[in-house]
């Protein structure tokens, strides 16, 4: 629990989270997005007459009493926008390459959770995608996600592709150094289901950089074998040739599907990544002409 | 054997190893080290990525060079180096090693038993067999034998059974025993002598010499020491410390054991450059000296240098009847002066009644001439004698008037006057003593002469009973043994302990004969029945490292004819001999006349020194530095492999300082000092701080005003007021303390406790104010304040306590007064019910509930801060009337309880 304490402590900075209004017109459930019309909701719209099959219970008595009609108060129609929220739960992101950092996995858990205290304070429903559970809003849902984070097992290093309701909000966080072929695969099942995606990288400083020299064997945690590097002070330029080829292949995806894109080091804090997700979540969705948001 | 100046390898074979190492370089520059290994997640991007230069890597040079060391040091070790080594043995038989194991190898057998296992290692090395042969009896009696021919293995278990024996060799055994021995080829002896000579020592080297080659090996030291018995010189113990040779001045440290084994005391003895002998003096106080059990030096084990004391050398006390009282008076009068001034330096000397001084007992009873002795007396002497006490009688007038029958002979009623003014004949010398007597090598001085003395009844054993006379044959000294064998003696002086009847008290024969006399004693055993049984058992006996044990099943009991001079052997070992009670010590000293080096050795043998240069051998130590240096190059490679993180040594430091700059002592140290100082330079009035704020500051205020009360009105000056925190502060500085006692305030922890009680005890007092103006119940009561300060209060040393009595000093100190108002008026005060005189009168605990430091509270303009209740200026005057009363009273006591009694004492005046 100690995580969902530092993740809350996390967003405790900011405002809460309201997911732009825009989507929310096909979801049914109710929530603090005024539809602009008549409907259940919390805050006063409107008197109207009182028409026979009305309930009684509806009549506002002292508006009634001002005049010789009897009169219904209206509330506006509220609904809650949904956030399905993921992160790679593969033992590629156990990794941390001094003990001074946090591991991938630790990071992108804190980044979560205190994405899903932000939604959740601001009444919109949030859920793990794969998690088992629905929707719901509050903190007890932020508490039991934090507890399906600290059962799920080891998962696989992509998203399920669960059947997930239209026209949600949906978070993908990851190191995404897998196969870009599986990425794309993935993105575009949801971008057909009509979700609106964000895609957040988290790396390791060494990823970036390569630090190391000399003769290293490099294992893969993920059994995608082993290589002998004599000298990686000598490929160190060709390894960065090939991340930068990745990223840029992920931004391609994320562009194609509409979706945004970022990228996190586990060196800078994570207020930066959470304010880019923050943004890009209250943002209304973006006229696809950007690969990804800068380096955060 | 590869010899290279001091240094020898033993398997010089292995050194051609050393041509590998070539070997060793190229294959440890061929093989690259392990690469690092490292999980790293982008590893699927890394694959088949080729690097654009690709050089061999290469384990570093300095590795190379450890690990080549590393192999030079194995094989190097593997080739034996030894450092010193010995010679080889002359010869091709066995080796004959003769062993002394006589008293006198003990002190340095560690180093003989190291010589011996070099000799053994020399021969294993050689493949030579050994012979062992000790030269000391065995326990069992048997004599020196030659063992089978040993394998070194079993040679060396055979040496370690071997140990010295408390008495000397017997070489001519020795020699018996090599008359039947036939070896193989030329043998080697090597005798490991032990320095001292007997007659077969030569002839032993000789026929040592004629199986094959002989070396003699004596340490070259000044030999064994032996310890004699020592004597008793008055009252200290002489011992006397001997050597075989004196090769330069040496200082041997004499130590006295009890029987428990407590060091009683250490003194040195002083062996000159010449001097074969040396005597160390030891003065002890008579208790301790008689303690003494055991004597040798310090850092030789021997039995030889090991005396053991028994009761001979115990101090006998000796007790004097005094005379009369009359003596204190005219000491050089008294009889008694002249044997006091004897016996004092010898002996331990007691004064007092017959009955008294026999009853805390005593060895030796001198009587004085004293007059009649009644008969509860007479038998009690009687019994004392037959105990084995010795009497001592002196003649004088009153015993030539009144003879009793506590003499040896009998004697003729009157005395004899050799001088006086109606006679003819003149004072008489002495007759030079007779052999046979105690007195018989003492020298007569021609200056003494007997004037008057008491005469004998002739009789036929007179002349046996006589052990002095005068020239003229009349006897001076009589003795008669009583009690048969056990018994005692009873001496007769015939003349007086005083000068009054001869000069022989005046005399240093005098002296001389009262310790003979008073040695008699000394020299019976206290039950000396056992010597009469027949022969001494064995009670306790020496071994060779003279340790004290039960003495083993071999030893034979001693005859007491051979007591005086024991043949020390395997049935009589050293030790002590009797029965528990009375045991007679044997002591190898005093049965060896001196210590007699070896006899020169024929010509041929080799005689050399026992510590010799040991050799050396470095293959441990190669070992253990290769092995070291594995280690280091086990712990290189896993660093190089895995970059091993260090920084945990900045780490520990940075912790360091931030303890250090922590650390609470010295700031602590200096705050209570300028504590001590305020509160020791002028008199504060001091108050508990509760932790309560505002009753804290109105005990500070009402203590401050308080304080310019008593400097306007009295002589005392305080300097005002001071919170004191009774869990830290000193409290010695305040002769009051203010206590408000309020709900919150926690109880007392035990040390504060401690604190508390200490500073009662030593005179403080202590206010406790309840403020409740007595609502609580008074002190039987149970409610509110009183039921806190009874908690607060619950373990210090509160007295039994009484409300003020009208007559009590508080009433009186300054202001006279009865009640004691303060903010409240009516609340009784509680003072210690006895007025003792501890601490001056003043009442340790004083309780009240007035609330009185809030009546004598000001504000800074000098106006009271609180309303008084019932109210008016005179209870606030009355408040503070009690509060200089209050002060008067800690400050200066009862002093004004005197006071009560003047009117009295004024009255008696003036009548």
């Amino acid at each position: 629990m100690l995580k969902r304490r530092r993740a809350e402590a996390l967003a405790a900075a900011m405002p809460p989270l309201l997911v732009a209004a825009e989507r929310v017109a096909s979801t049914v459930a109710q929530g603090v997005h005024g539809r602009r019309r008549v409907g259940p909701g919390d805050s006063f719209w409107q008197f109207r007459p009182y028409q026979p099959g009305d309930s009684t219970q509806r009549i506002d008595w002292r508006q009634t009493g001002k005049g010789q009609n009897v009169f219904i108060r209206e509330h506006e129609w509220d609904a809650a926008q949904t956030a399905w929220l993921w992160r790679d739960g593969s033992a590629s992101m156990d990794y941390s390459s001094a003990t001074a950092l946090p591991t991938k996995r630790e990071r992108a858990e804190i980044l979560l959770l205190a994405l899903a205290s932000l939604l959740s304070r601001a009444g919109e429903r949030v859920a793990l995608v794969g998690g088992g559970d629905p929707p719901a809003a509050g903190r007890v849902s932020l508490g039991r996600i934090a507890m399906t984070l600290e059962r799920q097992p080891l998962a696989d290093g992509l998203p399920p592709l669960a059947d997930l309701p239209r026209s949600a909000e949906l978070v993908l966080i990851s190191d995404f150094l897998g196969p870009l072929p599986d990425i794309d695969r993935v993105v575009r099942f949801f971008a057909q289901r009509a979700l609106h995606g964000h895609l957040l990288q988290v790396l390791d400083p060494a990823e970036i950089r390569l630090p190391f020299t000399g003769r290293v064997r490099f294992i893969g945690p993920e059994a995608e074998g082993e290589t002998l590097v004599p000298r990686v002070e000598s490929i160190r330029q060709a390894y960065l040739e090939r991340l930068a080829a990745q990223q840029d292949g992920l931004a391609a995806i994320a562009r194609s599907a509409g979706w945004s894109y970022g990228v996190h080091t586990t060196d800078r804090p994570p207020q930066t990544a959470l304010l880019s997700l923050y943004t890009a979540l209250g943002a209304p969705p973006r006229i696809q002409d950007r690969a990804g948001s800068p380096l955060c | 054997m590869l010899t290279l100046g001091p240094l020898v390898f033993a398997q010089p074979l292995y050194l051609t190893a050393l041509a590998i190492l070539p070997v060793i370089y190229w294959l440890l520059r061929v093989t690259p080290p392990a690469p690092r290994r490292m999980r790293f997640p982008a590893t699927r991007l890394l694959m088949d990525l080729l690097a654009r230069e690709e050089t061999p890597a290469r384990t570093p040079w300095w590795l190379l060079v450890l690990r080549l060391l590393l192999a030079a040091m194995v094989i190097v070790a593997l080739a034996r180096p030894l450092v010193n080594p010995s010679t080889d043995f002359p010869g091709s038989g066995p080796i004959i090693l003769v062993v002394d194991n006589g008293w006198a190898s003990a002190a340095d057998w560690p180093a003989r038993r190291t010589f011996m296992d070099g000799v053994v290692d020399r021969a294993e090395r050689q493949g030579r067999r050994i012979l062992v042969m000790a030269t000391a009896h065995a326990p069992s009696g048997e004599p020196p034998q030659v063992s089978a021919l040993l394998r070194p293995a079993e040679a060396r278990a055979h040496l370690e059974a071997l140990s010295p024996q408390p008495w000397a060799t017997d070489r001519a055994a020795a020699l018996a025993a090599l008359d039947h021995l036939a070896v193989d080829g030329a043998a080697h002896a090597i005798w490991v002598a032990d320095g001292l000579g007997d007659g077969a020592a030569t002839e032993l080297a000789r026929r040592l010499q004629q199986l094959g080659s002989a070396e003699v090996v004596v340490a070259n030291d000044d030999g064994p020491l032996l310890v004699k018995p020592p004597s008793l010189d008055g009252s200290a113990l002489t011992v006397t410390v001997e050597r075989l040779r004196a090769t330069s001045e040496r200082t041997v440290t004499v130590r006295a054991l009890a029987a428990d084994g407590r060091l009683l005391a250490r003194q040195p003895a002083l062996l000159g450059e010449e001097d074969l002998a040396g005597q160390a003096l030891i003065t002890l106080p008579a208790e301790l000296r008689n303690e003494v059990a055991r004597l040798d030096v310090e850092g030789h084990v021997s039995a030889g240098a090991t005396a053991l004391l028994d009761d001979r050398w115990r101090r006998r006390p000796v007790g004097l009847v005094s005379a009369t009282a009359q003596t204190a008076a005219q000491p050089l009068l008294a009889d008694t002066h002249y044997v006091q001034r004897a016996l004092e330096p010898f002996s331990e000397l007691r004064t007092g009644g017959i009955l008294d001084l026999l009853d805390g007992g005593i060895a030796v009873l001198i009587l004085p001439d004293v007059g009649q002795l009644n008969a509860d007396e007479t038998a009690a002497i009687e019994a004392f004698v037959a105990g084995g006490g010795v009497l001592v009688r002196f003649a004088g007038p009153l015993m030539a008037v009144h003879p009793d029958d506590l003499v040896p002979v009998r004697l003729r009623l009157g005395d004899r006057t050799l001088s006086g003014a109606l006679s003819w004949t003149e004072p008489m010398p002495l007759a030079p003593f007779e052999p046979g007597t105690p007195f018989a090598d003492l020298p007569v001085p021609p200056d003494v002469l007997i004037g008057r003395q008491v005469l004998a009844e002739p009789s036929l054993d007179l002349s046996d009973k006589t052990w002095a006379r005068l020239l003229d044959g009349t006897p001076l000294v009589t003795a008669e043994r009583r009690g048969g064998e056990t018994g005692g003696w009873v001496v007769l002086v015939h003349v007086t302990a005083g000068p009054d009847w001869s000069n022989l008290p005046l005399s240093g024969l005098f002296v001389e004969m009262l310790r003979r006399m008073v040695a008699l004693s000394g020299g019976l055993p206290a039950g000396a029945a056992a010597a009469d049984a027949g022969a001494l058992e064995p009670v306790a006996t020496l071994d060779g490292f003279a340790r004290l044990e039960t003495p083993p099943p071999t030893v034979a009991p001693l005859l007491p004819e051979d007591l005086a001079q024991p043949t020390i052997g395997p049935a009589h070992p050293p030790g002590y001999y009797g029965s528990e009670d009375a045991r007679r010590a044997v002591n190898l000293g005093s049965t060896i006349p001196a210590l007699q080096p070896m006899d020169a050795m024929p010509g041929g043998v080799a005689v050399s020194g026992l510590r010799q240069t040991r050799e050396l051998n470095l293959m441990p130590w190669l070992m253990a530095a290769a092995l070291a240096l594995m280690i280091a190059d086990l712990v290189i490679s896993l660093v190089l492999r895995r970059s091993m993180p260090l920084p945990l040594r900045m780490r520990t430091g940075a912790a360091l300082a931030v303890v250090l700059a922590a650390w609470p002592g010295i700031d602590g140290a200096r705050a209570d000092d300028d504590f001590a100082l305020t509160a020791a330079n002028d008199t504060y009035l001091a108050y508990v701080i509760t932790g309560d704020a505002a009753v804290d500051e109105t005990s500070r205020a009402g203590l401050e005003s308080l304080s310019l009360v008593l400097r306007s009105r009295t002589a005392v000056e305080t300097a005002g007021a001071l919170g004191v925190d009774i869990a830290t502060d000193e409290l010695a500085f305040f002769p009051l303390l203010y206590w408000p006692v309020t709900d919150a305030q926690a109880p007392l922890s035990g040390q504060t406790i401690d604190r508390l009680n200490a500073y009662l005890s030593f005179g403080g007092t202590i206010v406790f104010d309840t403020r409740d103006q007595g609502i609580g119940g008074g002190i039987g009561g149970g409610i509110g304040s009183i039921n806190a300060l009874r908690q607060l209060t619950a373990g210090l040393d509160i007295p039994e306590l009484t409300p003020v009595p009208p007559e009590h000093v508080l009433t009186k100190a300054f202001y006279l007064m009865q009640d004691f108002p303060g903010r409240y008026a009516g609340g009784e005060v509680w003072v210690e019910t006895t007025e003792e005189h501890i601490n001056d009168g003043v009442s340790s605990v004083i309780i009240g509930s007035n609330d009185w430091a809030a009546a004598w509270a000001t504000d800074a303009a000098g106006q009271p801060i609180y309303a008084v209740v019932p109210g008016g200026e005179r209870q606030r005057e009355m408040a503070y009337r009690f509060g200089v009363n209050l002060v008067m009273y800690a400050l200066t006591g009862n002093y004004k309880a005197d006071q009560v009694h003047v009117p009295a004492i004024l009255e008696r005046l003036g009548q």
